[in-house]
């Protein structure tokens, strides 16, 4: 399901199937970094869009939770959750291209996924890297539906 | 020079006759094509997707046809990527969606390494027969929709979906 409406009144009737959230994570980065940030943020938001496709019936894509440098991350995510935690999802991925959520603790169970650069890619090769991708984390999602 | 004379009532009857016929023509002429304009309106050939996929080269194993059209919504323009699974059926070219029916996930085939020779969804393990046919006792609800298949120059094209015709 996606962060709209019609998806959402869809989520309402089916709340028992429908279960995970699934939260990007985007850094904006200043000056130098804007680039940088903005092909992250690209990567991941297509990502996020092909892992909705395939799992529309059981994820709610979040719109993207965005930070910048100035801001303090663990107090970013402890308001975050505490919010997230009053909806009833059973689980609650956040995909993140900033290894800094999960190395640093903040978030431990954070999904890191390397950023690639599609903006040089032509369609057929962008589809095809995104998919390899979507295979290797298919299996961490899936492994954390089954252990509960 | 011609010998027939026209009297001035017969010049003046012709002008207004001739006159006359262009007014009324003039008025009649964009009712009628206003009221026949949805007969003249072009059919929706236009509908049909290309795809890559090479009709000689399908096999009764389903395999994965991608394809991509542009989706309007609002001011938000993106190209959409669509799947079929398409195989064949004796000289017949099925074409399944992978939409399932149950909440709309993708459905792989043989997703699942226990049942090889079904379709698969892997959020709630719905299970689908080779010809969409929902199995039941799984969340599914119905079976998979089928598109429009043409085929020119040995290449697919994909039309509309609908309903499951094959069972």
């Amino acid at each position: 399901m996606n962060w709209t409406a019609n998806d959402l009144d869809l989520y309402m009737q089916q709340q028992e199937y429908i279960d995970t959230a699934i939260i990007p994570l985007v850094h904006i980065g200043s000056g130098g970094a804007m680039k940088q940030s903005a092909s992250s943020a690209e990567f991941l938001m297509n990502l996020a869009a092909f892992i909705e496709r395939q799992f529309k019936g059981r994820v709610v894509l979040f719109p993207p939770f965005s930070y910048t440098d100035g801001n303090d991350k663990s107090r970013l995510a402890s308001e975050w959750s505490a919010s997230i935690s009053d909806m009833p999802f059973k689980h609650v991925f956040h995909l993140t291209t900033d290894p800094s959520w999960s190395r640093e603790g903040i978030i431990p169970d954070a999904i890191w996924i390397p950023s690639i650069p599609l903006e040089s890619m032509d369609k057929k090769l962008k589809q095809s890297v995104l998919e390899d991708q979507v295979r290797q984390i298919i299996p961490v999602l899936t492994a954390r539906w089954t252990s509960e | 020079m011609s010998n027939t004379r026209v009297s001035r009532r017969q010049f003046l009857n012709y002008t207004l006759m001739g006159v006359g016929g262009f007014m009324a023509s003039g008025m009649l002429m964009p009712m009628i094509r206003f009221a026949v304009d949805p007969v003249l309106e072009a059919g929706a050939a236009g509908d049909y997707i290309p795809t890559s996929q090479k009709v000689s080269e399908l096999t009764e194993e389903p395999v994965r046809v991608d394809f991509t059209y542009d989706q309007v919504d609002g001011w938000y323009e993106s190209e959409v990527t669509g799947t079929a699974w398409v195989y064949k059926e004796g000289d017949k070219v099925v074409a399944l969606s992978p939409v399932c029916k149950h909440l709309g996930c993708t459905v792989n085939w043989a997703g699942d390494s226990a049942h090889p020779n079904q379709f698969f969804c892997p959020c709630h393990a719905g299970r689908y027969e080779k010809n969409g046919q929902n199995v039941p006792g799984t969340p599914p609800t119905g079976p998979l929709d089928e598109f429009d298949v043409k085929i020119e120059d040995d290449l697919l094209y994909l039309g509309a979906t609908k309903p499951n015709t094959l069972i």
